[in-house]
């Protein structure tokens, strides 16, 4: 969580504390990164910044939730 | 889905699990199903407020956090009858008090992750409305975990220097991880602190509402942590003043 508490952009700490609690919905993922980043889920950025996320293992699909694994 | 409201403190000895427990009960007098967490892994002590002892046999957090235990078999039903009556639930997920199982957590640690996921899957178990965490004073990984799955996060401090400047970091901490609400309750304020200059102090130290003022207490003191002081003086301005602060969190859907 310390990791969470240190990462920068403020919109990156956003997205993975949304997927703390239960997770995300793909519906709100796509929400949250059109509303922070303006980017439709399925772009190539988003797409892009999903993968980086998932490689670090900070972020990934679990079943329908997107969630977030800080430790 | 349940609220989740975490109380934390930045320093010990602030009364935070008096008053996790407390509240937990005003909460549930008012029909409320309520879970009290103690994630104070460290020192666990809000069990004993309760009266509760984990018997051979009956599983702790520790448990399902270091073991394979469902979270549902840790969750101990600790309703009193006042809260029967008014048709609340209170149960308590204690943390475990043997020496060895602290060493052990310490020494092993375990996946923080696990906690929340523990949170979200007892409330949806229990149809709880409202999950309490009682948090370990300071910042280590459970209470950023605590702090950022959190609807409101209650900040307690004694009016002391070193918890002015304690609380400062955490609702620092807090306001970086956007914890949608912080209250801060100051508690064990002597007879003869001037509650307005405290106030004012508090309000040019930190941009976040005051919760309550709760006062220093002998009754409290003398109590010494044997059961809830919301029950046994429910006519004492403690009482009061956390009945007032639960109705208001519960006014402000927060709880």
């Amino acid at each position: 969580m310390a990791t969470l508490l240190a990462l920068e952009p403020a919109s990156l700490r956003k997205l993975l504390k949304r997927g703390l609690r239960q997770g995300l919905e793909r519906q709100d993922l796509a929400s949250l990164l059109e509303l922070e980043w303006h980017w439709k889920v399925d772009s190539s950025e988003a797409l892009d910044l999903l993968a980086a996320l998932e490689q670090r293992g900070w972020f990934r699909c679990d079943g329908d939730h997107w969630k977030t694994h800080l430790g | 889905m349940a609220q989740i409201l975490a109380i934390h403190s930045f320093r010990g000895g602030t009364g935070k699990s008096n008053l996790s427990a407390n509240l937990a009960v005003a909460l549930a007098l008012q029909g409320k199903r309520v879970a009290v967490f103690d994630t104070d892994l460290a020192s666990p002590g809000v069990h004993v407020l309760f009266g509760f002892s984990p018997e051979p046999g009956q599983a702790t957090l520790n448990d399902h956090l270091q073991g394979d235990t469902a979270i549902e078999h840790c969750a101990h039903d600790v309703t009193p009858t006042p809260v029967k009556q008014a048709h609340g639930r209170l149960w308590l997920v204690p943390a475990a008090m043997d020496s060895d199982r602290i060493a052990r957590l310490l020494r092993e640690g375990y996946q923080v992750e696990k906690l929340n996921d523990a949170l979200f899957s007892l409330s949806e178990k229990l149809h709880l409305d409202l999950v309490i965490i009682d948090t370990h004073p300071g910042i280590n990984e459970e209470t950023l975990l605590s702090t950022a799955i959190a609807d409101c996060l209650l900040m307690v401090m004694r009016p002391d220097t070193q918890d002015y400047l304690g609380t400062a970091v955490a609702i620092e901490v807090a306001e970086r991880l956007d914890v949608p609400a912080i209250r801060l309750v100051v508690n064990k304020l002597p007879a003869h602190f001037d509650p307005e200059q405290v106030r004012e102090r508090v309000a040019s130290s930190y941009n976040v509402p005051i919760g309550a003022l709760l006062p220093l207490s002998d009754d409290l003191l003398t109590l010494a942590s044997s059961g809830l002081a919301i029950l046994v003086y429910p006519n004492h301005p403690w009482s009061e003043r956390v009945r007032a602060l639960a109705a208001d969190l519960n006014a402000s859907e927060l709880a």
